[in-house]
């Protein structure tokens, strides 16, 4: 048989449930409304780096799903994080994306916060006396924060399982390279809204397979171990994280060799690792630099994605400019390998978003291996159990 | 107590039911599509001054309740609106905002009427005369209007889209309190009178007057004091007044200048707001000079006033759009003076009213939590 | 007259870039030749350097773009020399321009894609203008999908 008439092309196809995912995940607007009040608001969200708010007052803000957020340190050092939303009449509060304040003022009627989400001053007070409304009533909102290998997680939900216990081992791997020593911090920041649903970039660090569409990674990772050393490992929860992986990067035009002086903690010059979170962050660490993913959707079809760049702290001037070349010769925008993952993942939206496209197969099994899709389906089975649709068929009623 | 968690959060703040408004009123779409019904096409709406259409034949388009609209001066002091809208497609006849019109043969008429040339239109045939929906609410302005043997004309226009919903721009003209954004408020405005000079009035239908206020024009760096000959008949130069008209019009004066403010929904999260600025027919043009100058230094599009409101509109709209934000409170009771909320319940009460929900729970009367929200279709 | 030159060279690099001439664009460049393009997070609140490249790395990597898959249409550089600086003792010549540059799509559809400012010295050497050092500073920090060639 060859080319499929219309029948042929709607007909799922013949491998395991557990092996495609249909087209619906990306296009159907009650999917998304279902991800965004099952998985978005109920699962942890990169919020920042630590380094990024270093001090005491210093804060962040950053919008999630349509949340706006304030992240902030306080004069404990701890790092809380609050919806960035005035209990008076609403108004978003901090505009300025980064700054250190000890006083948020909200420009509208001038209430005042302070580092730890109190009303600290309402003008006029008065006019609330006969509804006895009392600065103690008007506390922001504060959204659970907790600290991993030096990553700000958020989660709206209050009763959520704590951070450790849903990451479990995932980031284990970046535990040395992250935080022995003074650990690391950010130097590179830069986003994009691209024109796909936001799993289709997410599977672009879940998908070993795709290497072939690099000519950076076919020319330096594919011949720099043999496939059988690399080992997919699922974990609990839907992350996922992948060993085994070198680079030769001198064997791609303009690169060199890495050396091992600069290499992370724990990490061999050459090494490659990198896992993912669900539902949607990666963590990457090449030998001598990481990089730190965050894809947020804006609606079924846009994306925000947010990329990190990160050094060790207290780097030598000429050790950061190596580091930082490092990490753009793969991962800035102007980087080898990043760019052409954007592309595929609009392409993808192009089969996929208005219903060309009915099915993605994702059946390849290496026994964890090679080019396993073993993570691609960690993620979807994830993604079906939390949304109650099975990604081979989300638009049956959902399971309860 | 400080922060607070999500489930103190989606509690409705510890206030009588008409002194906050719940977040769904900007969001639903089932709500904004009952606005359109039940408050947009039954009330009567500004649709231009007459100075716009000087000659029989003129005419000024607009939009109003989601029709494409247009209101022409047929003779001397009759004006008449129309739906815009001709031919099996539908299209809209007159080719501009402003002209002269040949014929509205085949538009379909609306009720139109004026008061102190100010045109009105509205949709609904059964809707009372316009005389009895404004009631007394422009009442503060009638020594500004009656018995005057020169009339008003329109030297100012500029619109803008907002980004978000209609009602966070009209809560920036009813709201007093945020006069602490504006710091040509703070300086001018605050320090002009005593709280307790000021006057809020609602009227029937939802209108809200406000009267009372001063400014200190010389306060302010770069602004001129206004001077007793600058000051529009029935005014003193220092004066501030306004009428908000329920839903959408807003009559704003300050001593010297006029300005007419209208906002139309084009969706739940996009607005367009119309501003007009009015002088005296025929003054000199020293004396128009003055007035544009007035205007422009608080109301125009470069102005040091209207820019900021629509700042705060859209800044309400990032928190309330997307559902962040659940509540907003309007609970400042200074009995009737100061920086009372009572403007924004009197335009929250006949909101509720008009679309038979109330404005603090309008998805389901009974359920105002954010949870049991949800699980609504 | 050499100011003309300098604004030439300037130009010149641009129209090389646009039509992705990049023989074109390295003949235009000293052996000693910097190339920087940075762009300030106030996420971050630093200054980034998104490419740094000398000449034997910037030769070796525009020999790679034909294999590559990346954007599709093309780009537009709009430049505005607006400073010409008197030459420096070691002879080099500063120029400030400004940038704007737009993508145009296959489809023929046009839009802004990124503004900012090129710090430029140029190398005044055997009659020969060519471009020593260049900081393209970038006001833009949505590039979109990223781009694989200079801006
Ligand atoms: S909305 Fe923030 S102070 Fe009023
Ligand atoms: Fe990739
Ligand atoms: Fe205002």
């Amino acid at each position: 048989m060859s080319a499929r008439a219309a029948e042929a092309w709607s007909k799922p196809p013949a491998v395991p449930e557990t092996h495609y995912v249909s087209g619906l995940v990306y296009s159907d607007e009650s999917v998304f409304a279902d991800e965004k009040r099952r998985i978005f608001d109920r699962t942890w969200h990169l919020a920042c780096h630590e380094s990024e708010v270093p001090e005491p007052y210093d804060f962040r803000t950053v919008d999630y799903v349509g949340t706006p957020l304030l992240v902030v340190r306080g004069a404990d050092r701890r790092i809380r994080t609050f919806f960035n939303v005035c209990p008076h009449r609403g108004a978003k509060i901090v505009h300025e994306l980064s700054g250190n304040t000890k006083r948020f003022t909200c420009f509208y009627h001038l209430w005042s916060f302070d580092a730890v989400g109190a009303c600290t001053d309402i003008p006029r007070q008065e006019g609330y006396q006969t509804v006895g409304l009392k600065k103690d009533d008007v506390g922001l909102r504060e959204v659970r924060t907790e600290i991993h290998v030096g990553l700000v997680f958020v989660n709206l939900d209050d009763q959520a399982t704590p951070l450790g216990q849903y990451l479990g081992k995932a980031l284990d791997a970046f535990e040395g390279p992250m935080t022995a020593g003074k650990g690391l911090e950010v130097f590179h920041y830069n986003r994009a809204i691209i024109q796909s649903n936001w799993k289709a970039w997410q599977e672009t660090n879940l998908d070993v397979y795709h290497e072939f569409m690099h000519v950076l990674l076919r020319r330096t990772q594919m011949t720099a171990a043999p496939l059988e050393d690399r080992k997919v490992t699922v974990h609990p929860n839907g992350h996922t994280s992948i060993a085994g992986l070198r680079a030769k990067y001198e064997y791609y035009k303009g690169m060199q060799s890495r050396d091992d002086r600069l290499a992370l903690p724990t990490l061999r010059a050459d090494d490659f690792i990198f896992g993912t979170v669900f539902p949607h962050v990666a963590v990457l660490a090449r030998g001598t630099t990481m990089r730190i993913d965050v894809v947020t959707p804006l609606d079924a079809h846009r994306t925000l994605i947010e990329w990190r760049g990160l050094g060790v702290r207290g780097d030598s001037a000429e050790d950061r400019q190596a580091r930082v070349r490092h990490h753009n010769q793969y991962w800035g925008p102007f980087g080898r390998n990043v760019p052409e993952d954007a592309y595929a993942a609009e392409a993808a939206e192009m089969g996929f978003g208005r219903g060309a496209a009915r099915f993605q197969v994702i059946a390849r099994d290496e026994g964890g291996s090679g080019q396993d899709d073993g993570m691609l389906r960690a993620f979807y089975g994830e993604w079906s159990r939390r949304t109650g649709r099975p990604a081979a068929n989300p638009s049956n009623a959902p399971m309860a | 107590m400080t922060a607070r968690n999500a489930q103190a959060w989606a509690n409705p703040p510890r206030v009588p039911p008409s002194h906050f408004v719940s977040g769904w009123v900007y969001r639903d779409p089932a709500i904004y599509d009952a606005e359109q019904a039940k408050i947009f096409r039954r009330v009567w709406r500004f649709a231009a001054h007459e100075s716009e259409m000087p000659e029989a034949g003129a005419y000024r388009t607009f939009v109003h309740a989601c029709e494409p609209m247009m209101v022409v001066r047929e003779t001397g002091d009759r004006f008449a609106g129309f739906i815009d809208r001709a031919g099996p497609a539908g299209a809209r006849l007159l080719p501009g905002p402003a002209g002269q019109c040949r014929s509205t043969r085949g538009l379909r008429p609306c009720r139109t009427a004026a008061k102190w040339g100010f045109v009105f239109v509205t949709l609904d045939p059964e809707a009372p005369d316009l005389d009895s929906y404004l009631g007394d609410a422009l009442d503060i302005f009638r020594d500004v209007f009656e018995g005057r043997e020169f009339s008003y004309e329109v030297f100012h226009f500029h619109q803008a889209i907002v980004e978000a919903n209609w009602k966070a721009w009209q809560e920036t003209i009813l709201d007093l309190y945020h006069e602490f954004m504006h710091v040509v408020l703070r300086r001018t405005q605050m320090p002009a009178t005593a709280m307790t000079a000021r006057s809020l009035r609602q009227h029937r239908n939802g209108h809200v007057s406000i009267g009372g206020l001063r400014a200190l024009y010389g306060n302010y760096q770069a602004y001129r004091v206004r001077s007793e000959g600058e000051a529009l008949p029935g005014l003193t130069p220092d004066d501030a007044r306004f009428t908000p008209l329920f839903p959408d019009t807003t009559i704003i004066a300050r001593g010297t200048v006029l300005r007419v403010d209208t906002v139309t929904p084009l969706g739940p999260h996009r607005t367009l707001v119309e501003s007009r600025g009015l002088g005296i027919k025929g003054e000199s043009p020293a004396d128009r000079r003055m007035r544009i100058r007035h205007h422009n230094d608080y109301w125009g599009p470069l102005g040091r006033n209207v820019p900021e409101d629509a700042y705060a509109a859209e800044a309400c709209e990032r928190a309330f759009g997307r559902g962040a934000a659940l509540f907003q409170t309007i609970a400042r009771d200074e009995d009737g003076r100061g920086q009372d909320d009572c403007g924004l319940r009197a335009f929250y009460a006949e909101w509720s009213r008009r679309l038979g929900r109330p404005a603090c729970a309008p998805t389901n009367a009974d359920a105002i939590s954010r949870g049991e929200q949800e699980g609504k279709p | 007259m050499t100011e003309q030159n300098v604004r030439e060279l300037v130009y010149r690099s641009c129209l090389a870039l646009d039509r992705e001439d990049f023989d074109g664009f390295l003949a235009l460049c000293d052996p000693a030749l910097h190339y920087v393009v940075t762009a300030y997070s106030p996420e971050i609140r630093k200054e980034m350097t998104w490419m740094e490249q000398d000449l034997a790395g910037m030769k070796a990597l525009l020999a790679m773009v034909p294999q590559h898959l990346r954007r599709t249409g093309s780009l537009h550089r709009h430049v505005s020399v607006y400073q010409v600086e008197a030459p420096a003792s070691d002879g080099t010549i500063g120029a400030l321009s400004s940038f704007l540059v737009t993508h145009t799509a296959l489809d023929g559809g046009s839009r802004l894609f990124a503004v900012g400012h090129y710090h430029d010295r140029i190398a005044a050497t055997g009659g020969r203008h060519l471009l020593k050092t260049r900081r393209a500073h970038l006001e833009t920090r949505d590039l979109g999908i990223g781009l694989h060639i200079p801006i």
